[in-house]
C-alpha cells in the first residue's frame, strides 16, 4: 500500500497556503479533519531544509497537545507523518474572530459577544504562559469560535515554544495588541478588555504586564502609514 | 433456536470501519470473558487463530481513538517501520500512547485475569470474524457500551489526563491526542 501525500492526493481541497505550510480538507477514519503540510523550501541545503521541517513538525504537535493539557482549547490532533511531513487534526466548525471583529467594524460591535471572546482570549492566553507556552503567533485570525459551543479555539502553533521569561510572554501579547490596532480599531479598546481577564488568570500577570509596558515605551511601532498605507490615504 | 440468535446479535455488534486505501479494522467487544489465560498464552506462543489484537476495553471510552492507532500502525506497516513484531501487536503497542512496549502491552492488552476485552482485527473477513468470535469465550456486546463501561480513573491514570484538560476535552480526544504525539515528544 502506498501511503500518498496531501499534495498527490487530488480529493483533498487546497484551503489556504501560505509561506510554510498548505492547508487541506480531509478525512480521518470517517471525520472531517484538515492536513497541514510543511513543504521543503528549496533554497535551503536539503539536509538542513529536512531537519528544520522534522523539528517544526514536532515541535507543532508538542505545542497543541501541551496547550490541551493547560486548558486551553486547541483542534484534537489525530496524526503526526513524519514521511510526508504533515499533521492531520480537527476540523473546527466556526468562524475566526478575526472575521467576527470585521464584521462587528461593518455592522455595529455586539457589546456582548465582543467581551465573552475577550475574556475567553484573555483566560486562554493567561493559561498558556503560566504553563510556560507562548503561542508565538496571535493574531485574530488564529483564533477560532467553534459554532456549536461558542468556545474560543487556538490554531497554528507553528511558531510555538516554551518559555517562562516574562519578556517572551510581553512580545507574545505585544503581537496580539499591534494585530488589533490595526485590523480592529472599530471595535474599540478590545485589548484592555483581554489583560483584564489575562490578570484574573495568570498569576504571574505583574511581571509579563510590566515588560509589555516598558516595551511598548522603549520600542514604539513608528507610524502605521509605514505598513498600512491604503488606511491613511 | 437460541444458538442461531445468539449468531445474529453477534453479527450485529461487529463492526467493520474503513481506516486507509480501503484497509479495514474490525472491532467486537466481550464481557464476562473466561479464557483470558488460554488467549494471552496461545498469543505468546504465536499460534492465537486468527491473528487478532486482544485490548484491554476498559481503558477505551470510544472507538474513535482504536481507530487512530489503527491508522498509524497501517501507515507503518505500509513503510515496513513496525517497532513490533506484528501488525496486531503494533495496535495495542500504539494504542497505549506510551513508547514501552513492555509496559504498552501488559497494560492495554489483555492479562490472565482479564473478563472484559475488545477484540480488533485487520482486513478481516467475516469467516475470520467468526472465528473469533469462537475463539473468545464470553457474551458479545454492542461497541456503543464502550463509553459507560470504561474505566475513568485507570485511564486517567495510565495517559496522565488532568482535569484541566477534561474541562476543555472528552476522555477519547485527550487519548486521541496522546496517540498521535507520542513520536512527537
Amino acid at each position: 500500500m502506498e501511503i500518498k501525500g496531501p499534495s498527490e492526493d487530488g480529493s483533498l481541497i487546497l484551503l489556504k497556503q501560505g509561506a510554510e505550510a498548505r492547508v487541506f480538507e480531509a478525512t480521518f477514519v470517517g471525520r472531517k479533519s484538515i492536513v497541514k503540510e510543511r513543504f521543503s523550501k528549496k533554497y535551503r541545503h536539503p539536509s538542513l531544509d529536512s531537519k528544520l521541517t522534522l523539528r517544526r513538525l514536532n515541535a507543532e504537535a508538542r505545542c497543541m497537545t501541551k496547550a490541551r493539557k493547560l486548558g486551553v482549547s486547541t483542534p484534537v490532533l489525530y496524526a503526526v507523518d513524519t514521511v510526508l511531513h504533515t499533521l492531520t487534526f480537527e476540523y473546527v466548525d466556526g468562524p475566526s474572530v478575526k472575521d467576527l471583529f470585521l464584521e462587528f467594524g461593518l455592522n455595529g460591535v455586539a457589546e456582548e459577544r465582543l467581551d465573552d471572546i475577550a475574556v475567553q482570549i484573555g483566560d486562554a492566553i493567561g493559561k498558556l504562559h503560566d504553563g510556560g507556552l507562548i503561542h508565538g503567533d496571535l493574531t485574530t485570525s488564529n483564533m477560532l469560535i467553534k459554532k456549536s459551543s461558542n468556545q474560543l479555539v487556538l490554531i497554528d502553533f507553528g511558531l510555538s515554544f516554551t518559555s517562562t521569561l516574562p519578556e517572551d510572554k510581553a512580545v507574545d501579547l505585544y503581537v496580539l495588541e499591534r494585530a488589533l490596532v490595526s485590523m480592529h480599531s472599530s471595535c474599540g479598546n478590545v485589548m484592555d478588555k483581554i489583560l483584564a481577564a489575562y490578570r484574573k488568570s495568570s498569576k504571574q500577570w505583574s511581571s509579563t504586564l510590566n515588560k509589555l509596558a516598558q516595551g511598548t515605551r522603549l520600542f514604539p511601532i513608528p507610524t502605521l502609514p509605514f505598513f498600512m498605507p491604503q488606511i491613511w490615504y | 433456536m437460541s444458538e442461531s440468535l445468539g449468531v445474529s446479535v453477534s453479527e450485529e455488534a461487529m463492526k467493520v470501519f474503513e481506516i486507509i486505501n480501503g484497509s479495514t479494522l474490525s472491532l467486537s467487544l466481550f464481557v464476562d470473558v473466561t479464557n483470558a489465560k488460554e488467549l494471552l498464552d496461545s498469543m505468546q506462543a504465536g499460534n492465537l487463530e486468527p491473528e487478532v489484537a486482544l485490548l484491554n476495553a476498559s481503558l477505551i471510552p470510544d472507538t474513535f481513538p482504536v481507530l487512530a492507532a489503527a491508522h498509524k500502525t497501517l501507515v507503518a506497516k505500509a513503510r515496513e517501520s513496525l517497532t513490533t513484531r506484528t501488525l496486531h501487536s503494533e495496535l495495542v503497542y500504539n494504542y497505549s500512547g506510551s513508547k514501552h512496549i513492555t509496559e504498552s502491552l501488559k497494560r492495554c492488552g489483555i492479562s490472565e485475569t482479564t473478563t472484559y476485552i475488545l477484540a480488533a482485527c485487520f482486513s478481516a473477513s467475516s469467516e475470520e470474524m467468526t472465528a473469533v468470535e469462537q475463539i473468545i469465550n464470553g457474551r458479545e456486546i454492542g461497541l456503543e457500551e464502550l463509553e459507560a463501561r470504561a474505566n475513568q480513573a485507570q485511564i486517567q491514570k495510565h495517559y496522565k489526563i488532568s482535569g484541566l484538560e477534561l474541562a476543555i476535552s472528552s476522555v477519547g480526544d485527550a487519548i486521541t491526542c496522546r496517540i498521535a504525539a507520542r513520536d512527537a515528544l
